[in-house]
């Protein structure tokens, strides 16, 4: 796996990756048939049941590797850089899904 | 400023392209990858999945550049993304947090199910130098050229990966376990090493043979990587 920008996390990074991975290729594939029209209740339920499976398994190593990583970013004055690129590119403003080619209008 | 856009249909479903897209790194054709690291990431109550990583890539400069131009070629990038695994849906953001002055390439990846089970991913990205000195165009010009080369190595990651999860779907391991079989820096550079099983949860087909095929791919890491790299 790709390594981590303090050799310390490394090993960390790895650990959560590995279980990310495996609850991640589980979590594309919901378990609900038709998923675009599942009602929001329904979608909202398997979600926290998710996020619930994920917390049990590999919620302990996520909040090591965040740890580490984070404290990483800190000494190396990478903080405000990457806070400041957040701010600017908000994840609620995400890149709309109908500008650019209309090969992409398939939904 | 230069923009570029394209799209490119894959024709797997949504979720192995999702997946080999997220498990790409480190693959052979992103080495100038040095590090990735995932510093935030987080489920939203309607289940979507938002991750921000922060990733060291190496680059190098052309030969036509300024002597001290910028001190070192490496640079942060910041990537921003969210996965709707219900409607089917990957947007992605990056852009480099350094050398802005220089060049800034803001690039937005989309990754859709088409109605006939294939994937659509559509490409955006704006190249922005504000250097001055006259060379504005010719950075520009240079980082639209490269990054034209870049989107073509992307996906040629993103589809060894998806060779891999193919492979390793059919393989008799235990779920998950191949995972890192592929990811291992190890099955790169050196396809024969044994790799680490998940002992006793395989249904007992040979342990020698589990791992996926290489013989294929082995050119792939000597042409990549250079024989006995």
């Amino acid at each position: 796996m790709a390594h981590s920008l303090s050799p310390e996390c490394t090993p960390l990074k790895q650990a959560y990756d590995a279980c990310f991975n495996t609850w991640f290729e589980g979590y594309l594939e919901p378990a609900i048939a038709h998923s675009k029209n599942v009602p929001q209740g329904q979608r909202n339920e398997y979600a926290k049941k998710k996020a619930e499976e994920f917390e049990q398994k590999c919620g302990a190593v996520w909040a090591q590797y965040k740890e580490c990583v984070q404290k990483a970013v800190r000494d190396r004055g990478l903080e405000d850089l990457l806070e400041q690129a957040r701010q600017e590119n908000p994840l609620h403003h995400p890149p709309s899904t109908s500008e650019g080619s209309g090969s992409s209008s398939t939904s | 400023m230069k923009f570029f856009s394209q799209s490119f249909v894959y024709d797997d479903p949504w979720s192995i392209v999702s997946l080999a897209f997220f498990l790409r790194y480190p693959n052979p054709y992103a080495s100038h990858v040095v590090s990735c690291d995932v510093v935030d990431r987080r489920q939203t109550d309607s289940g979507s999945l938002l991750t921000t990583r922060l990733i060291l890539k190496r680059g190098t400069l052309p030969r036509w550049a300024p002597q001290g131009i910028i001190s070192r070629t490496e640079s942060w990038i910041i990537e921003e993304s969210e996965v709707d695994p219900f409607g089917k849906v990957v947007r992605c953001r990056t852009k480099n947090l350094d050398h802005v002055k220089v060049m800034q390439i803001e690039e937005t990846q989309l990754f859709q199910q088409s109605q006939d089970g294939r994937t659509i991913q559509t490409t955006h990205a704006y190249i922005t130098s504000r250097l001055g000195w006259g060379l504005t165009k010719s950075i520009e010009s240079h980082g639209l050229a490269r990054f034209k080369a870049h989107v073509q190595r992307s996906r040629q990651g993103v589809s060894l990966m998806m060779d891999f999860i193919r492979q390793a779907r059919l393989q008799p391991m235990a779920f998950g376990s191949y995972i890192s079989t592929i990811h291992s820096d190890m099955s790169f550079v050196v396809p024969e090493t044994s790799v680490p099983s998940a002992s006793g949860n395989n249904t007992g087909h040979k342990p020698e043979n589990n791992h996926v095929p290489t013989s294929q791919n082995n050119r792939w890491f000597d042409r990549v990587w250079g024989v006995g790299n």
